[in-house]
């Protein structure tokens, strides 16, 4: 019977939550309870529970928000690193510039040819590379919350691999030229409706929903090739990168769509973010504690897939990003809220060095960063797989 | 009770027969049918006796190699991949999922960067890679239980090969020599593969079959677990080590000729248990026509397909293959081996 229950093991952090849920209930109830309080005039002597700010109690209206402390603190440490990484992004490559020659480039002053490099050609893929990873760490994190399965990102479980496979169909298939982001969406949704129908009899926590997933992004994979195999050899040679994943062969379209649909899931994001941190949680729980559980995950999920097929239009499959990007976040927040920005940062950081590397460490050849992002996160994935599992007793 | 038991050790004789004769009829469509100029009615009039130089040439030439290529590398990675299960007692156990095929992929990468050309060395050195890959895999499944959980051991293949695809093509980017010669074997194909090839890997062919010999009793006694087999006789250590290194000269040999191909050695023992039943022995038995059947269906339709150009065979053994795996993981139980 524990042979068989272990199949429906839940991931650890979550396991984590529950622990501490058990061990300080009052605590627990103040930090799944909604951050907005509205203060009466006569409590201002009130003090904030351990780790947070009050701001704003001093207003006429008594309204205040509850600030997590180490939420800031990480949340600005890693845009601290982004903007560094991003400046290392602008001055290494074929030619080395220095910081100062970059930041005068980007107010416009200097040299011509300076500014050009920065301006047209390596500020373009900085922001290529910070969307996508940032849509591909937000979508993951999304996932993983609403399949409580830590290793449920839109990547292992085969949404990416779909979204590729019709993108190479808009490029070598089709005489119409259909743009691949849309065509990205719809396999993307398409991948996503087959992994989570198949998983509907077993649910999604056990190992068994993932392995259903690689297989159905196995079958998207021999898709794209058989795709890649039926064409003219420069055809082929165009919708490559989409199949490993790299900045290099973006176009100007996507990443404006990838923009536009970033900022927008960002914000729903943030708004879904107190149901996040609840559905960690039985769906009963999240019912008793006023969350409609089925709208919420079907808006979820299908913001996850979107932000995916936008970016998988953009850079290829770079699923790992979507596994990397919330492990950090993860390790850096509290377990009390689902870490959404933190994600999204930690992506974006994540995605810029792995360019960069692929950019420089071969110099002259350049590596794709989906090659790249594997190489660093199949280790993490088997670590997280190694990692000894409490007992379900 | 005898009778029927009788009956159906008959049924599993006809059974047999009737796979045998359609892997004789799957081969000879594989010599008539291809791209090219020759028609498949040509072809069968110079193989009954006609004078047909371009026929001649085309049947013999390229695709009698092609199909005994073709025979070969299904039978190993057919048995490979029953014996691979047998031993991890997991029936999701492929070499091609547990990243078997990647490590030998990854050893013939290495090698060809590092300056080996020659075509006989590659073959010693795919062995050495998917024996190293096996040995890990099967490290890390008895290592704190991660090979308890069927699935989470084909999570941890599937992590493990993706990392050694990537640092793959991480070298083939370094070095375009060797990329140039691999890119037409990573890819997994039986096309334009020669018979020096196949005689080359002879060797280890008949080392294999003499260690399965030997093995395959000791191997269904393990099936009872380990403690039934210790007092049964039997060796468990030495067997498994055993069955390692077949599985490894096999599955090395078959990726050396043909290229990483996937998925087949889930199938086959799939198929193949599902009319033996669960005797191991029984079940090589089976796998040895059923292999070959299903890399030659599958190499015929991948040259029908997009006639004049192919597909990779891969992609074909993919496209049929996940499909079973989905639906192992699917089953509410999974059969235990």
């Amino acid at each position: 019977m524990s042979f068989f229950m272990s199949f429906f093991m839940r991931s650890r952090w979550l396991k984590s939550d529950l622990r501490k849920l058990r061990k300080n209930s009052a605590a627990a109830l103040v930090s799944i309870a909604p951050t907005m309080k509205i203060a009466s005039n006569d409590d201002e002597s009130v003090k904030p529970p351990t780790g947070y700010w009050r701001w704003g109690e001093r207003r006429a209206n008594g309204a205040s928000v509850l600030i997590e402390r180490r939420a800031v603190w990480v949340n600005s440490a890693l845009m601290v690193a982004l903007v560094f990484a991003a400046i290392a992004y602008l001055s290494l490559g074929s030619l080395t510039l220095m910081p100062r020659e970059v930041i005068m480039a980007l107010a416009g002053q200097g040299d011509m040819m300076t500014g050009f490099m920065v301006q047209e050609l390596r500020l373009p893929r900085l922001v290529a590379a910070c969307l996508t990873g940032g849509a591909f760490a937000l979508a993951g994190i999304l996932m993983q919350t609403l399949a409580r399965n830590r290793l449920a990102t839109p990547g292992i479980i085969g949404i990416d691999n779909g979204a590729t496979a019709f993108a190479v169909a808009s490029v070598v298939g089709m005489s119409v030229s259909i743009a691949p982001s849309t065509m990205a969406l719809t396999g993307a949704v398409t991948a996503a409706v087959l992994t989570f129908g198949l998983a509907a009899g077993s649910g999604t926590q056990g190992y068994r929903f993932i392995v259903a997933g690689i297989g159905v992004g196995a079958v998207f994979g021999a898709i794209t090739q058989l795709l890649l195999a039926r064409v003219a050899i420069d055809t082929a040679n165009a919708a490559y990168p989409w199949t490993v994943g790299s900045l290099n062969a973006r176009s100007g379209g996507s990443v404006h769509l990838l923009g536009v649909g970033l900022a927008v899931g960002f914000v729903t994001a943030l708004a879904l973010a107190r149901s996040l941190t609840i559905l960690r949680f039985s769906e009963a729980t999240a019912n008793g504690l006023g969350v409609n559980a089925k709208v919420r995950r079907i808006q979820i999920l299908l913001l996850s897939v979107v932000l995916t097929a936008l970016a998988v239009a953009v850079a290829g499959p770079v699923g790992m990003v979507g596994l990397i990007g919330p492990e950090i976040a993860r390790a850096l927040s509290t377990p009390r809220h689902v870490p959404v920005v933190a994600a999204t940062l930690a992506g974006a950081l994540v995605m810029v060095l792995a360019d960069l590397m692929g950019r420089t460490l071969l110099a002259p050849i350049e590596l794709p960063v989906g090659i790249v992002t594997a190489i660093i996160g199949g280790p993490w994935l088997l670590w997280i797989l190694m990692r000894p599992q409490r007992s379900h007793a | 009770m005898k009778v029927f038991a009788r009956a159906k050790r008959l049924n599993q004789r006809t059974l047999l027969l009737c796979l045998l004769t359609a892997l004789v009829a799957v081969s000879l469509v594989s010599l008539l049918v291809g791209a090219g100029n020759v028609s498949p009615s040509q072809a069968l009039s110079m193989l009954l006796g006609g004078e047909d130089s371009e026929a001649y040439f085309v049947v013999w030439e390229l695709r009698a190699p092609r199909t005994l290529i073709g025979i070969a590398v299904g039978m190993a990675l057919g048995v490979s991949g029953a014996l691979l299960q047998a031993v991890a007692r997991n029936p999701l156990a492929e070499p091609g999922l547990l990243g078997v095929s990647a490590g030998a992929a990854f050893a013939v990468a290495l090698a060809l960067v590092l300056g080996a050309s020659a075509a006989t060395l590659r073959i010693s050195v795919a062995q050495l890679g998917a024996l190293i890959g096996c040995m890990c895999v099967l490290g890390v499944a008895r290592w704190r239980g991660v090979g308890n959980d069927p699935i989470r051991l084909v999570l941890a293949g599937a992590a493990f090969s993706a990392l050694l695809g990537a640092m793959t093509s991480l070298m083939l980017l370094f070095d375009q020599r060797s990329a140039d010669e691999v890119r037409f074997w990573v890819i997994g194909s039986l096309a334009g593969r020669r018979l020096e090839d196949l005689l080359a890997v002879l060797p280890s062919a008949v080392v294999c079959s003499v260690l399965i010999a030997l093995i395959a009793r000791p191997l269904s006694a393990l099936a009872l677990g380990e403690r039934m087999a210790s007092g049964l006789g039997h060796h468990p250590q030495l067997i498994r080590a055993l069955v390692v290194l077949c599985v490894a000269l096999l599955v090395g040999a078959a990726t050396a000729i043909a290229g990483p191909i996937i998925f087949v050695g889930l199938v086959v023992p799939f198929i193949a248990r599902a009319f033996a039943g669960p005797d191991i022995r029984r079940t090589l038995w089976f796998c040895l026509p059923i292999g070959p059947l299903i890399i030659l269906a599958a190499d015929i339709i991948s040259r029908v397909v997009v006639a004049p150009s192919e597909l990779p065979l891969g992609v074909l053994t993919a496209l049929c293959g996940a499909p079973v795996l989905i639906a192992a993981v699917r089953a509410r139980r999974l059969p235990t081996l």
